[in-house]
């Protein structure tokens, strides 16, 4: 089989459109698994156990199963709950959703990491709780996690095409439709891997440096 | 002499099933300067950690200033305070730490005015120049602009000194403030201390393990063993003439792990 170029330029513009849909579900997914990773870890925080002990469960019950089945429920299962969603908005739920269990591990570990030392130096400088969190343990707990979060969208960002089993048109299921039209695979495909390598290989470049960037420092 | 600064009556305090404190009394009068020795184990840290409000109180009550601190009049009764009432109280109070806690991820002199301008005492400028005053009394201006993890154990500990002053507390507590630094690092930070005995009229209560420090430092010393005051008074009584056993083999105990009185 020959490479051929025509049909390169051909298959571009819907490849284009993938593309775009790929790079939509990964951002919103992004967004979503940080918000709701944030929710999830200072609810696991409370010291109530009717709010902690739930999340601590649904946690260990999204990382226990696989983001396909998760992504079949939202999309054919709970429409008989009467809950329809679009297949891009259930794609980008399912993303959030699933990868925001583990978000939530890594702010918990982050907060963890600043030491109790910090709360008892802002408790005897008279500070409020809500300025020790944003004055004192955010800034501290943020900047490890940088590096861990950025792991998962990468992460997020090459599992998009799972999202194809529930027929959002991201580039995987552009490219497999132009493919079976043509019973070329070579082209499509290939393009396919060149895209995720082109994305992935600078992020995973940029992580290195976050990861030398914010290594630990002394907590005192 | 008014009222008792802190009037300490009859508090407990358990970690668990282990009883550290058991009916503890005893007062602070408004600008002694109190040093409290004793074993490892005995309580000394928890009562300084009751007094800042890092520990819960079990039973009993403490009063700053005549005021309850862990609780309210409400109707004519003490009921628990919330946090309101305790943040109130704990501007009467700074602390300074064994292990500095200093906010690594701030500058020396943004460690110094964070709390005074967030908790709205103070101007930003106003904040600036108190806290470039209170540096230049420890001796460390020039660090102003310094991380903390550029500074030395000694240093930290005198801007963590600055720090807490920074509130202008009434009451100063130091828990053993010297003992994770570098023996060549203790002067300086002792220096500091003196310095603020004889300059201020605050009341700062000592815990430590630097019995000379103690003696030239303090007006009262307290002896604790097992969470009670086994034996208090002034320092040349406590450290040339302990009267109980359990003071003495202390001290002599000290002495032979080559710290001198
Ligand atoms: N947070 C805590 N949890 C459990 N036990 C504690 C805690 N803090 C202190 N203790 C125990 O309480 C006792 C008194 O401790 P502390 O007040 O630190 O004594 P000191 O400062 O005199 O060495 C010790 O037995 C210590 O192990
Ligand atoms: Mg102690």
């Amino acid at each position: 089989m020959e490479w051929d170029w025509d049909f390169v330029w051909e298959i571009l513009p819907t490849l284009a459109k993938g593309v775009i849909i790929t790079i939509q579900a990964t951002l919103l997914g992004s967004v979503l698994a940080m918000v709701l990773g944030l929710f999830t870890a200072l609810a696991r925080r409370s010291p109530s156990k009717w709010i902690s002990a739930p999340m601590f469960v649904f946690n260990d019950f999204i990382r226990g199963t696989p983001l396909l089945v998760q992504l079949y429920f939202l999309f054919f299962i709970l429409p008989d709950l009467g809950i329809l969603l679009s297949p891009l908005a259930a794609g980008v739920i399912g993303l959030g959703i699933h990868y925001s269990a583990y978000i939530s591990e890594v702010y918990g570990a982050g907060i963890d990491n600043v030491s109790k030392g910090q709360w008892e130096a802002s408790k005897a400088v008279n500070l409020t709780v809500p300025q020790t969190w944003r004055h004192v343990i955010l800034p501290q707990a943020i900047p490890p996690m940088i590096p861990a979060l950025a792991n998962y969208f990468v992460a997020m960002f090459k599992e998009t095409p799972l999202l194809a089993a529930i027929t959002v048109i991201e580039l995987m299921n552009a490219a497999r439709s132009v493919a079976n039209e043509s019973y070329r695979y070579l082209e499509p495909m290939t393009l396919v891997g060149v895209f995720f390598l082109l994305v992935s290989i600078p992020c995973v470049l940029m992580l290195r440096h976050l990861e030398k960037r914010f290594a630990p420092n002394d907590q005192r | 002499m008014g009222t008792p600064i802190i009037q300490i009556e009859n508090v407990s305090k358990s970690f668990g099933s282990l009883s550290v404190l058991n009916g503890l009394s005893f007062d602070v009068a408004s600008g002694e300067k109190l040093a409290l020795i004793g074993p490892s184990g005995s309580g000394k840290t928890t009562i300084l950690r009751l007094l800042m409000t890092l520990e819960t109180i079990n039973d009993g009550v403490i009063y700053i200033d005549g005021e309850p601190l862990w609780h309210m009049e409400k109707a004519g009764m003490l009921v628990p305070a919330d946090e309101t009432h305790l943040h109130k109280m704990r501007a009467k109070i700074g602390m300074v730490f064994q292990l500095f806690n200093l906010f690594p991820h701030k500058t020396v002199l943004e460690n110094v005015t964070l709390a005074p301008t967030l908790t709205g005492k103070l101007s930003k400028p106003d904040a600036n120049n108190l806290a470039l005053e209170l540096l230049d009394m420890v001796g460390l201006a020039d660090k102003a602009e310094q991380k903390p993890a550029q500074l030395s154990g000694g240093q930290k500990q005198r801007v963590a000194i600055a720090r807490a002053l920074a509130l202008k507390p009434k009451i100063m507590l130091f828990d053993e403030v010297t003992s994770a630094l570098d023996p060549e690092l203790v002067e300086e930070v002792l220096n500091v201390m003196h310095r603020l005995a004889a300059e201020t009229d605050m009341t700062m209560l000592l815990v430590t393990h630097e019995m000379s420090f103690a003696r030239d430092f303090a007006d009262r010393v307290l002896f604790f063993d097992g969470g009670r005051i086994v034996e208090q008074g002034k320092p040349e009584e406590i450290f040339s003439n302990p009267q109980q056993e359990r003071t003495q083999s202390f001290l002599k105990k000290i002495v032979a792990g080559g710290r001198q009185i």
